[in-house]
């Protein structure tokens, strides 16, 4: 309990979610100053209904990096959901709003959350039952999921969805974005899974420590298909979204989603080796580069700079990351080398045992 | 493994099977040819060799970039995106300047070099920074294309350098009987390359290390390889292979489209995965990528010729990729339960 490396570990994160903190105020500020129509009621409404998804998604691959895992397949799965729901409304030819529509509506939306969070199933088999390793498992995935949803709507987007679906993503409660308080909702549940509960902090065991975790009695495989299960429904939750903020259904919506989602949780400090991830950390991620999306775009920045801040901001977060850490616990170097071998050994470690 | 066979046996069929599923592979494009074949007839002529050819030649040089990061234990996937960026470059560059306008042998010097430059950002982001392989290559192939689109171009260009316009139309056979049906010039070097990357990596100091690093970088640390220049050298080889393919690409298809390419990676990862590389590093071969790659291209060239439509393409190679990884790591498990390696729990989890 004493031992002086475990206290620093334990601060640490919450040194990186200081300066995320930090990072996120001086982007606001700098916005502010840059671009009048930043700090505005309209433009941080807009930010919400953007960051949703994204939010979502993120949390979504930050709880397979819990396990040391990483899942790529969270956009595919979220097309799913979007795709099953947007195929039953359109099916039913229920876009015109009677008196039945809120409920149809509700159990549209149920199913094409169960179709995307029972793909995650696949994923969980993989991974659990034939020992793939999760990075090629969701890659994999990622690709198949996404063909047979190409192949099913043609590549064409799905429309004529009522209202009340609509609503999800344009509507709004006390000036906030429906969307927004989904996120929230969802953070807090995840939240309150990974730190309140028994399975939660099982997560976090397998993700530390793979063999220590076995040796102790868990059972890793049904705390990884739990984690896939997991994602996915996020994932799905977010399918829903994008859906309802498009008007319409694509299996092509989103698929830069995948990186966005990483980016953020390497800006939250997720270890992508499994351990440590903070729900805080990724929703102030998710916020702050919805911000600097935004500002890039109100100072004249197209996408293709925004990608660039992307890549650079990803290795540059890191990077810091690295050495900072290094940094401090220079004095510890050795008897650290040794448990966790971080620069000595990141080829070996990065597909995420 | 329910039944266990004699000794001798094991031995016959594991060298058959190829120590990188060589043979599997082998006998997976056998059944391929004769099941296709049986169904559609016009599968059996030169065009089928020479459609698979032009597909693999470019395929092929890009999976050797991917098989070298691999072995070592690592995965790029920002090498489609060096390979456009350094094909469209110089189409852009040559048109604009005249600069390796007159020569494709310049054009390709040119697009190496550019290859090692982007490669250098991969070498300092995993050799330096230590960045995990997956999240740096992710950030790096970011960067590069939205530079590329940024600031290099966005638009498709029709017209080439005549250097290049001319090795773009220069072929190595021709198949009369069906309509553009010829096998690039190209088909050579890329044999080529193949063969030194399988040398260099049975033969020389540098591959040995690769293999060393991928297995363990700190038993290869101990044994004496200098790892961080061996991993800065990965990189840069990636990065100029990557290049090379790319060029070769751009060449081949005589229409530089920037938004080409990204988004094609796990055709060439798939393919390095079912060649028998594994992805922890320190096992792989040049004759199992190569023969991946082929598969890969075969069976998208057979969907064509059943008349599949090309979304389902995306998904086989995804199931593909699936029966691959799948198929590998149960084997990995039963070595596991026979005592050899105790990896493939940690490896799942």
């Amino acid at each position: 309990m004493t031992d002086p490396s475990a206290v620093i570990q334990r601060l640490l994160p919450e040194r990186s979610l200081l300066r995320l903190a930090a990072f996120a105020i001086v982007v606001l500020v700098v916005f502010s100053l840059m671009s009048k129509p930043f700090f505005t009621v309209i433009n941080f409404q807009s930010m919400g209904f953007q960051v949703a998804e994204v939010g979502l998604l993120s949390l979504a691959v930050m709880l397979t990096m819990l396990t040391g895992g990483i899942d790529l397949s969270i956009v595919s799965i979220a097309s799913v959901a979007a795709l099953v729901t947007a195929q039953l409304f359109a099916a039913t030819g229920a876009a015109e709003t009677t008196a039945m529509t809120p409920v149809l509506t509700a159990v549209f939306i149920l199913v094409g959350m169960l179709a995307g969070t029972l793909t995650g199933l696949v994923n969980g088999l993989l991974i659990t039952r034939l020992r793939v390793t999760p990075i090629l498992a969701t890659l994999g995935t990622m690709q198949l999921i996404n063909g047979l949803m190409v192949a099913w709507t043609n590549g064409r987007a799905i429309y004529g969805m009522p209202d009340v679906f609509l609503a999800i993503g344009t509507g709004t409660v006390l000036l906030a974005p429906i969307a927004i308080v989904v996120l929230m909702a969802a953070a807090l549940l995840t939240a309150a899974f990974m730190n309140r509960t028994g399975t939660g902090l099982r997560l976090k065991l397998v993700g530390a420590n793979p063999t220590a975790a076995r040796y102790s009695g868990l059972d890793n495989g049904r705390v990884l298909m739990l984690t896939y299960l997991a994602s996915a429904f996020l994932a799905s939750l977010a399918g829903i979204i994008i859906a309802s903020r498009a008007a319409s259904a694509s299996a092509d919506y989103g698929t830069s989603y995948v990186l966005v989602a990483i980016v953020i949780c390497m800006l939250a400090g997720v270890n992508p080796n499994g351990g440590y991830a903070t729900v805080t950390g990724v929703v102030i991620a998710a916020f702050t580069l919805q911000m600097v999306a935004s500002g890039l775009n109100q100072i004249g920045w197209n996408t293709f700079h925004y990608q660039i801040v992307q890549g650079v901001l990803l290795i540059a977060v890191i990077g810091l990351n690295t050495f900072s850490e290094q940094g401090l616990l220079s004095g510890l170097l050795g008897r650290l080398r040794r448990r966790r071998p971080v620069g000595t050994r990141p080829a070996k470690a990065e597909p995420g045992p | 493994m329910s039944t266990v066979p004699s000794a001798a046996r094991r031995l016959r069929i594991s060298r058959l099977r190829g120590s990188n599923n060589e043979g599997v592979l082998v006998v997976a494009i056998a059944v391929l040819a004769t099941v296709v074949g049986l169904v559609s007839p016009s599968f059996w002529s030169v065009a089928t060799l020479l459609n698979v050819g032009t597909n693999s030649l470019e395929n092929a040089v890009f999976a050797m970039a991917v098989l070298i990061v691999m072995v070592s234990g690592g995965i790029d996937v920002s090498f489609m995106a060096i390979g456009i960026f350094a094909g469209y470059s110089v189409i852009v560059l040559g048109n604009a300047t005249g600069i390796a306008a007159d020569s494709a042998w310049l054009g390709f010097m040119i697009a190496i070099a550019i290859g090692l430059a982007l490669g250098l950002l991969n070498a300092f982001a995993i050799a330096v920074l230590r960045l995990p392989t997956l999240i740096a290559t992710l950030g790096t192939q970011t960067i590069i294309r939205g530079v590329m689109l940024a600031f290099i171009g966005r638009k498709v260009i029709p017209d080439y350098p005549p250097g290049l316009e001319s090795l773009s139309t220069t072929y190595l056979f021709t198949d009369y009987a069906a309509i553009a049906t010829r096998l690039n010039v190209m088909i050579v070097p890329s044999i080529v390359i193949c063969i030194v990357v399988s040398l260099m990596l049975r033969y020389t100091l540098v591959g040995r290390g690769i293999f060393a690093i991928g297995g363990d970088a700190e038993s290869a640390r101990r044994a004496g390889f200098p790892v961080t220049r061996l991993r800065v050298l990965i990189y840069l080889m990636a990065g100029a292979l990557a290049a090379t393919a790319g060029m070769m690409h751009v060449t081949q298809v005589r229409l530089a489209n920037p938004y080409e390419l990204v988004g094609g990676e796990l055709d060439v990862i798939a393919a390095v995965v079912l060649g028998g590389a594994s992805i922890f590093g320190g096992k792989g071969s040049v004759s199992g990528t190569v023969l991946g790659v082929v598969l890969i291209a075969l069976i998208n060239y057979s969907l064509i010729l059943l008349g599949v439509p090309g979304a389902w393409q995306r998904a086989a190679v995804g199931a593909l990729l699936l029966i691959g990884v799948s198929a590998q790591a149960l084997s990995a498990a039963g070595r596991h339960r026979r005592g050899t390696i105790v990896q493939a729990e940690e490896a799942a989890a």
